[in-house]
């Protein structure tokens, strides 16, 4: 481990680490307030998942990570039955870099949010 | 030498290395000369953390620091054909399919050596008439930090794959 003098950052503090269940709870709030009632019509679709990614994006920005860096991907699809299977691996510092995802699914359509956060030394 | 001098240079030696890493040193050093003798402690975590990350014991910055869409597309696209090149979609070998692609992609991204932090994730989901979107938003150094997105398709299934790239 780096010797820290002079206060220099080269890994956060515990109260600001990036916490998965806080970022959770937001993806949570934020993907029920949004989708609850919509059903999948192709057209309207495509721009409320670019949306939902802007809105969950900076809604983690007012946590005040402080120095990370923060990655927000969404997936929305169709349900028809169809099988799907989604998986990331991540390189990183594990004692700084986190992630936090949530799924939501109604009768129409699925939804699958990931928040990864990497802090920049 | 005599005994008591090499000691008294031995001992000087030992209390200047203790000092220097405490910062007194350095400050006497510095208002000394009137220069700021500073360690880089950010490049050295990054170093530290590479050396870590990849087992390489140095990477040169400089025409590395940015991320290259292209070069990682290609890359990620073998190693899409190497694992379900030829298949049909089959429920009970899927998670082994994200899985090894996951895993080759990040291996062979990290071989590249470059000082990167890496996420990769991929999606395989079922033909079946069925629509799907992604979109990511990111909040990062546009400078450095890049994505690449790969779409795959065969008669029965469709593969997603993004890595995201964040400088170290």
């Amino acid at each position: 481990m780096m010797e820290e003098s002079d206060t220099y950052h080269i890994r956060p503090n515990h109260r600001f680490k990036f916490k998965p269940a806080v970022v959770k709870g937001y993806i949570r709030n934020i993907v029920r307030e949004r989708l609850s009632d919509v059903q999948y019509e192709p057209e309207t679709v495509a721009e409320l998942t670019r949306s939902l990614a802007e809105s969950v994006k900076d809604k983690v920005k007012t946590a005040e990570f402080d120095r990370y860096k923060i990655v927000v991907q969404v997936l929305i699809g169709e349900q028809r039955g169809q099988g799907v299977k989604m998986s990331a691996r991540c390189l990183w510092d594990a004692d700084t870099d986190n992630y936090a995802e949530d799924v939501f699914m109604n009768d129409s359509l699925f939804c699958v949010v990931t928040v990864f956060g990497s802090y920049y030394y | 030498m005599l005994w008591e001098e090499r000691g008294a240079h031995v001992g000087e030696r030992v209390r200047h290395d203790w000092l220097w890493w405490t910062g007194e040193e350095r400050r006497r050093r510095s208002a000394s000369t009137g220069k700021t003798i500073t360690r880089d402690h950010h490049k050295e975590k990054r170093q530290a953390v590479f050396c870590m990350l990849t087992g390489m014991e140095e990477y040169t910055s400089g025409d590395d620091g940015n991320f290259n869409t292209d070069e990682t597309s290609v890359l990620v696209k073998e190693c899409i054909e190497g694992v379900i090149g030829g298949t049909d979609y089959n429920h009970n070998k899927v998670n082994q399919w994200t899985a090894n692609i996951v895993e080759h992609s990040l291996t062979h991204l990290v071989k590249q050596g470059r000082p990167f932090k890496y996420i990769v994730n991929c999606t395989i989901m079922q033909k079946s008439g069925a629509g799907l979107h992604t979109a990511s938003s990111c909040y990062w150094d546009t400078t450095t930090d890049g994505s690449c997105t790969v779409r795959w398709e065969n008669r029965t299934m469709y593969c997603v794959v993004s890595v995201f790239a964040v400088a170290m």
